[in-house]
């Protein structure tokens, strides 16, 4: 049997109110934290069957059609099994949710940097030794590399307009025109890709670090042409996805067609320089954006156009107006998007696409326009917070931005900040504060789950990941309240698609819709075990492994008599995403020091208040927004990939430059949530919470530069360069 | 080639190539995969192990750590870090606890960063993990793990002892030694910390054999104070002179806080990072300010060149057939001696511009003046328009401001992706102008 959910309508009933464990919305440890200190969590790469080849991926040195020049020398080089080009092996990584084969054939390169070969050798040295002896030719034409270099595509669909902006703006008594830019950036996640395959007849078998499984399963079994059911993918343990590990990236497909046809288990591992140059980028954009305002700063007109890049074969264009439609008041609105076709490595999802960038854009200009109105900034964003989506009368699930920035403004001691910017000096430095709001949208996904509850306790089982994010806790957290035993009862196993679908990982889907998958699935358990003891589930009280109806009281265990129960939980979005908006909401702060000599930012403390419905996890959820804080800081200051203007390669494609940042470039972070229940999510009126402390957090940094130094940036990241020459120009 | 280590406690026999990386040993021979490879080249911190000789313990990032650098030393990697019972080390437990773990894969480096500082009774935890990313957490919870296990007690399984090295033809024993080995291989790759060397193999792929490794040479240690001057070995790694610089000159001592991590500058050497001759290498341009010898040896021929003169061209060094840096001296006192480096991220970043300043008054004008800079050329470089333009002035604003053009006149500095030409240029000139405040009393805190 199976629970079934499908999310029409609120539940404003609080379901977890009746349960008794107390384990929802502690600060419970992660349980598989031992393995990971101890070092033995063994991610794709680690734990080879005996016979395992190695494989390293030959790459494009320019555009065109390839020509292995030696192949047939480098296959009879020591070691060597085998030199692999073809016609399967991917060109791009598959973006997120595609459950298919990516953009296949690497007998042509349509970047500098693409895979387009794997050299197949019994040791990792033999393999690496024969990929860099490859002469490798691509017999063509450099394609165009610069969003400034080609028409782009206006793709109709993703433009709308309501209102008119062009007399909102002519009549505003204040207004902001201005154009703002952000770098392409790198996911990096600290583990690179990595694959390790192996055949059993028909029947294949990836080790691999992917956050998604039930979609890379089926892009895995497209891209190598064998069904579905003959597929499985282990990724017991990510080392970090950030948006790089949704699709099927391809390691993974060169691995399995090697494993293939050498009848033998082959792993393939990127080097770092790989990642960076063959799994997507999160793209540059160019924002246009345009505020009209009456005389007490209340928004009359937006207009926000975006120009991104990507691929021509790639679907991914970074949606960065994703937020707009709903942020603030405007009757006028006008929202476009531009994609610029070139070929740089292809784009995909990175940590909060669109927001990420797309937010935090918008809070450069909202605080431009709180200068130009003479209104303060947490003032101004309070006064255009809607009653619904602008223009629709769809109304909002939950909505929690005034509170996020009364919370937030209060804490960080907003009340004292300096109306005027350049107020504060110290030495060379000068001191200032900044604001943004965070918005992200907030999205349910189709999600599986399987509790079995034994004499030793629950087993909980899906294919969802746990990327760094705290699933094993917050699912454990989950069956465990609802079944009645402490965490340590409950085993959570992850990352095999021989388990029920979960969500997978990406979006910041996983807690509600897995977590709820899980729900369903112990409630099935609960009704079970309401029925051994007589009562209705309602009337059931679970806590501590013993279950109490009434005046009767037994152990679980004893109730089961040493059988086993099985739950299955299936929970699919339903009507209430078309009802009304969903989305996160919180308060960026942030305090920073410029230098007058160097230019140099130091952020000096960052505080965000946060809205996200039920919290399940304190320690993990503020874990989320801590690292999409510091993701902030590394927009808002060192971020940048660089690509060659001749040919789009990746200039800096390493740890040591491009700039991820490190510990002494993170103050101390405070992180609040607000208590809210999100009616419109499913039973357990959560949200997601992975992507909302990265939107809009870099904002605060540049607009407390603007407060500090006089210097307002549109250009980011914020690099000592360019914060000496606004300075400079200031005099 | 055969290296005998101890590995977690256990008498360890290798045999591989001399350019096999510890932690490709590690991961592929030994299997002992709790050690990540994150980049490969040092920046990262994933695979840090801990190496204890009779210096001490110390951090060392194992990507770049060739085997035969550990002839008769202790290496305790993350399986080594619990005790034989299967106890946790205590900053194990507080990584747990403080939630300093997220997706796992950088923690292995933390743990070993922490135990190592741990071990040597380290609090100041900022430095200790400065050479460890994490993309999960901010660090803040691996701060507070390392602070939460301050007081607890060193588990006795940590402490390591190094086994007796035993003798290789590839390992000198003396400068003697390696000077009439490498005459007799001239094209010989020298091996001393292996910072930069290492990413010749793992990045770049280069055949560097013959290798003679140069961390066994005794005599090219050593640090000697006398006369007024400071004489350091070439094997002395940056990480046991950080004292040293902490007494002499404080300012050279932080900017090394920030020239390198633990794991980085545990491993390089001053003589290295000299005889490599990195435009953008932090070393020099602070020892050019200074003053500094460079003492050089082939065979047996020894001489003494300023440290500037060593530096023809990009990539080209003043350094003969055969030659080595044996050692450097510089003077033991200069209290006009301040040092800057300029860079996009705080820790374990490229400088953009790093300005060196020794000028000293003498009644009211400037009698001796040595600036050089980092960042501005393709070699570090003494700024000497600039010091002409300087000397018989008072050290004043506005006697800097008049000197400026001529710091201008020395540099053309270089576009590139650490900065602008225009930023090198400028950030120069106000280095020059802080310079002075400082002089004139005006202390600034530049961490903020």
């Amino acid at each position: 049997m199976s629970y079934e959910l499908k999310v029409d309508d609120k539940e404003t009933t609080d379901r977890a109110a009746g349960l008794s464990q107390g384990l929802l919305g502690t600060a419970a440890d992660r349980p598989e934290g031992v393995l990971k200190v101890t070092g033995r969590a063994t991610y794709a790469a680690e734990d080879m069957p005996e016979g395992t080849a190695f494989g390293v991926l030959v790459r494009a040195p320019a555009m065109g059609r390839v020509e292995l020049g030696n192949a047939p020398a480098v296959e009879k080089l020591p070691g060597v099994l085998a030199v692999i080009h073809d016609k399967r092996m991917l060109r791009n990584p598959a973006q997120g949710m595609a459950g298919e084969a990516p953009v296949q054939g690497v007998a042509e390169a349509d970047y500098v940097g693409q895979p387009i070969a794997l050299v197949v050798a019994g040791s990792f040295e033999q393999a690496r030794h024969a990929a860099e002896v490859m002469e490798v030719r691509c017999l063509g034409e450099i394609r165009p590399v610069s969003p400034g270099a080609v028409e782009p595509e206006v793709p109709e669909k993703k433009q709308s307009s309501m209102g008119d902006l062009d007399a909102a703006m002519a009549a505003a008594v204040h207004k902001v025109d201005a154009t703002y830019s952000t770098s392409a950036m790198s996911s990096a996640a600290m583990e690179p890709h990595a694959a390790l395959a192996w055949w059993e007849g028909d029947k294949l078998t990836v080790r691999a670090s992917l956050q998604m499984l039930k979609y890379n399963r089926a892009e895995l079994a497209d891209s190598v042409g064998i069904p579905l059911e003959n597929v499985r993918i282990l990724s017991p343990y990510v080392g970090g996805g950030f948006g790089s590990k949704l699709g099927v990236s391809p390691e993974v497909v060169a691995a399995a067609i090697a494993a293939q046809q050498l009848g033998r288990p082959v792993r393939v591992v990127l080097n770092r320089r790989q990642v960076f140059e063959t799994i997507t980028r999160r793209s540059e954009t160019e924002q246009h954006i345009r505020l009209a305002a009456d005389g007490e700063g209340r928004l009359t007109g937006v207009g926000h156009d975006a120009l991104v890049s990507n691929l021509p074969e790639e679907p991914f264009s970074e949606p960065v107006t994703q937020a707009t439609p709903f942020n603030y008041e405007g009757a006028a609105r006008t929202i476009g998007h531009r994609v610029a076709r070139i070929h740089r490595p292809a784009a995909g999802s990175v940590r909060a696409p669109g927001e990420a960038v797309g937010v935090t854009a918008f809070e450069i200009a909202m605080d431009e326009l709180a200068v130009a109105a003479g209104i303060d900034p947490v003032e101004l964003r309070l006064r255009n917070i809607p009653a619904e989506v602008p223009g629709t009368g769809k109304p909002f699930s939950s909505h929690m931005l005034a509170e996020s920035l009364n919370d937030g403004a209060a804490r960080f001691g907003w009340a004292d900040r300096a109306a005027e910017p350049r107020a504060r000096r110290e030495g060379e430095w000068w001191i200032g504060s900044g604001v943004a709001s965070a918005f992200r949208v907030n999205m349910l996904s189709e999600a599986e789950a399987r509790v079995v509850l034994g004499p030793e306790g629950a087993i909980v089982e899906t294919d969802m990941t746990d990327i760094g994010t705290g699933t094993y806790a917050i699912l454990g957290q989950i069956a465990g309240e609802l079944l009645g035993l402490p965490q340590e009862k409950v085993e959570v196993r992850l990352g095999d698609t021989a388990f029920p679908p979960g969500s997978g990982s990406g979006g910041s889907i996983g807690a509600a819709s897995t977590g709820t998958a899980v729900w369903l699935a112990a409630q099935e358990v609960r009704a079970a075990l309401a029925k051994e003891m007589g009562c209705e589930p309602d009337d059931l009280t679970l806590k501590d492994g013993r279950a109490t109806c009434g005046n009767i009281s037994r152990d679980i265990a004893e109730l089961i008599s040493g059988e086993s129960l099985e739950g299955h939980g299936h929970v699919q979005p339903g009507d209430a995403s078309s009802k009304v908006k969903q989305a996160t909401f919180g308060a960026h702060f942030a305090e920073v020091a410029v230098n007058d000599v160097t230019g140099e930012v130091r952020v000096r403390r960052m505080l965000g208040s946060f809205a996200a419905g039920r919290i399940l996890n304190l320690k993990t959820a503020r874990s989320q927004c801590h690292g999409g804080m510091t993701w902030g800081i590394g927009m808002a200051l060192t971020e940048e990939l660089v690509h060659d203007r001749r040919d789009g390669h990746m200039v800096n494609r390493d740890l040591a430059e491009y700039h991820v940042a490190v510990n002494a470039d993170v103050p101390p972070l405070e992180v609040h949530f607000l208590e809210e229940r999100d009616p419109w999510t499913g039973p357990m009126q959560v949200k997601g919470i992975g992507e909302l402390g990265i939107c809009g957090a870099a904002a605060a940094i540049l607009n407390a530069i603007h407060h500090a130094s006089g210097v307002r940036l549109r250009d980011l990241p914020a690099t000592p360069d360019k914060v000496l020459a606004g300075l400079e120009e200031l005099g | 080639m055969e290296v005998r280590f101890s590995l977690n406690g256990e008498e360890v026999t290798a045999d591989a190539a001399p350019d096999t990386t510890l932690l490709d040993w590690l991961r592929l021979e030994r299997r002992l995969t709790g050690t990540k490879e994150g980049c490969n080249e040092g920046d990262c911190g994933a695979c840090t192990v801990m190496v204890t000789d009779e210096g001490g313990a110390r951090p060392l990032n194992a990507c770049i750590l060739f085997l035969p650098q550990l002839e008769g030393k202790a290496v305790r990697t993350v399986e080594g870090l619990a005790g034989p019972d299967g106890s946790l080390h205590p900053v194990q437990e507080t990584m747990v606890e403080k939630h300093g773990s997220q997706c796992g894969f950088c923690t292995p480096g933390f743990v070993v960063s922490m135990a190592v500082g741990h071990l040597n009774g380290r609090t100041d935890h900022d430095d200790v993990l400065a050479g460890n990313l994490c993309r999960c957490t901010g660090y803040a919870p691996i701060i507070r793990a390392a602070k939460a296990a301050e007081g607890a007690a060193v588990p006795a399984w940590m402490q390591d002892a190094p086994l007796e090295p035993r003798p290789s033809d590839a390992a000198p024993e003396s400068a003697d030694a390696l000077a009439a080995l490498y005459a007799a291989h001239p094209e010989a790759t020298l091996v001393a910390g292996a910072t930069d060397v290492g990413l010749w193999v793992t990045k770049d792929l280069r055949d560097i054999a013959p290798i003679i490794f140069l961390n066994r040479c005794a005599d090219l240690k050593g640090v000697d104070v006398s006369g007024g001057r400071i004489r350091v070995g070439a094997m002395e790694t940056m990480e046991t002179l950080l004292p040293l610089f902490a007494k002499h000159f404080p300012s050279y001592a932080a900017m090394l806080r920030r020239f390198a991590s633990v794991q980085i500058r545990s491993a390089a050497t001053i003589g290295g990072s000299l005889a490599n001759a990195s435009p953008i290498g932090d070393n020099a341009p602070p020892l050019i300010a200074l003053g500094a010898t460079l003492h050089l040896r082939a065979g047996d021929d020894r001489r003494e060149i300023p440290l500037e003169e060593f530096f023809l061209d990009y990539g080209k060094q003043d350094r003969r057939e055969a030659e080595f840096v044996e050692a450097v001296s510089f003077p033991a006192e200069a209290p006009a001696f301040r040092v800057w480096k300029i860079s996009k991220r705080f820790d374990s970043d490229i400088s953009a511009v790093l300005g060196a300043f020794n000028i000293e008054v003498t009644d009211g004008a400037v009698s001796s003046a040595r600036v050089a800079f980092g960042g501005m050329a393709g070699i570090p470089k003494r700024a000497s328009g600039f010091e002409q333009a300087l000397l018989g002035q008072p050290l004043t604003e506005e006697a800097m401001t008049a000197a400026l053009p001529a710091l201008d006149a020395d540099f053309s500095p270089l576009t590139d992706m650490r900065a602008t030409a225009a930023y090198r240029s400028e950030a120069a000139r106000g280095l020059a102008l802080r310079y002075v405040a400082e002089m004139a009393g005006r202390k600034e805190e530049v961490r903020a």
